[in-house]
């Protein structure tokens, strides 16, 4: 790819962006899923009608690297928006799995994690610097300090003053109102598209297998669909 | 960045990178991959006949925990578009402890998955004691395997 001013397909279009608040209305979910309903294909997408909780084999998201046209708008962003920390912008390297070509990586850090996050230039044999397709990833996901309902305010607030414009949300995802929006896993988000359409995710209070249980008890998921 | 005052709060800024939803092809391929390679566990499936939000947008998600947060990675179906390689290098995924690390490995050999030994990124940093190793995904995402040395 090599339009400069390439949208990846995936993106929302700013009008849907407006409407998608609607998705906190229970009315408009119901009316969404209506078809599926009517010819019982509806089905619960609660996680207690799912698999038991256990510790698997890895513990979390040590690194997450993605191309980006240009590193120092790239890390403005993530400085301005998100706080993180520039940690080192590397001389070009072999790309690892392309030969002939070559990438230049920045490492972001958080607070909280080192080298979280590598943006990466990627240049082709010619030297001609790719355009990010959006389609590898549907979002990466950062929390916040604080980890709670009031910090996600603060921060897509303290964002819009910034000038940052956001894709999706202030939502919770689940069916509680008024910010639940019918998804799983109860975190407060709201999103943010980078300089190059890269969806980032920003949140809060994501339910874990200690409080799921105390939220809801023993009922079922398709008792609270 | 404006400096802060005493009558105003300071910034939230993110604290860690905590969950990555990756684009595939494939839902019971790469369901069964990260499954069978890494433990990982259901914990919830948000479909177009189950979610209003993945009925407007086409996409089917599923999420998966390592045993903490209610998910971790989440693994998307987008039943219009085709995804590709064409926005992220890689990711990587940090062994529990030295003996997951092992076996995950295992696992890996036993998959017939090709290992690249050592990071991905040939400038990122490996700690004093720290191993990594790196396999391909059923969509070709680059998927790096990152633990300390056994004790």
């Amino acid at each position: 790819m090599t339009t400069a001013t390439f949208v990846p397909p995936n993106v929302l279009p700013s009008l849907l962006q407006k409407f998608a608040v609607l998705l906190r209305r229970k009315w408009f979910r119901e009316l969404v899923l209506v078809v599926p309903t009517i010819t019982r294909r509806r089905f619960s997408n609660k996680t207690e009608d799912y698999g038991v909780f256990k510790p698997s084999l890895a513990s979390g998201i040590g690194q997450v690297s993605i191309y980006v046209q240009n590193i120092a708008r790239s890390r403005a962003w993530y400085e301005q928006l998100a706080g993180l920390r520039h940690g080192r912008t590397c001389e070009p390297e072999p790309h690892p799995a392309k030969d002939g070509w070559q990438i230049r990586c920045c490492y972001m850090s958080a607070p909280e994690h080192e080298e979280c996050l590598v943006l990466i230039e990627e240049r082709d044999p010619a030297g001609n610097i790719t355009i990010p397709s959006g389609m590898s990833f549907f979002h990466t996901a950062f929390e916040l300090q604080g980890n709670r309902l009031e910090d996600v305010i603060t921060f897509a607030t303290q964002a819009k003053q910034a000038g940052f414009s956001r894709n999706y949300g202030v939502v919770r995802h689940n069916g509680e109102p008024p910010l639940g929006d019918g998804e799983t896993g109860g975190n407060i988000a709201c999103y943010f598209y980078d300089p190059d359409y890269n969806n980032v995710e920003f949140f809060g209070a994501m339910d874990t297998i200690e409080n799921y249980g105390a939220r809801y008890g023993a009922t079922k998921g398709s008792a609270r669909v | 960045m404006t400096p802060q005052t005493a009558s105003q709060p300071a910034p939230v800024a993110a604290a860690k990178l905590q969950h990555h939803v990756i684009y595939v092809n494939d839902l019971a391929k790469s369901k069964d991959f990260y499954i069978n390679l890494f433990d990982l566990q259901l914990s919830a499936l948000n479909h177009p006949d189950s979610s209003a939000a993945m009925r407007l947008s086409k996409q089917e998600m599923h999420f998966f925990s390592f045993g903490f947060y209610h998910h971790d990675i989440c693994l998307v179906k987008h039943h219009k578009l085709k995804m590709d390689n064409g926005s992220m290098l890689h990711f990587c995924l940090v062994a529990r402890d030295a003996a997951a690390f092992d076996d995950i490995r295992q696992r890996a050999a036993r998959m017939a998955l090709p290992q690249r030994e050592g990071r991905m990124l040939a400038s990122a940093k490996i700690l004093a004691g720290q191993r990594a190793f790196c396999v391909q995904d059923p969509n070709f995402h680059w998927l790096e395997i990152i633990g300390d040395s056994a004790p």
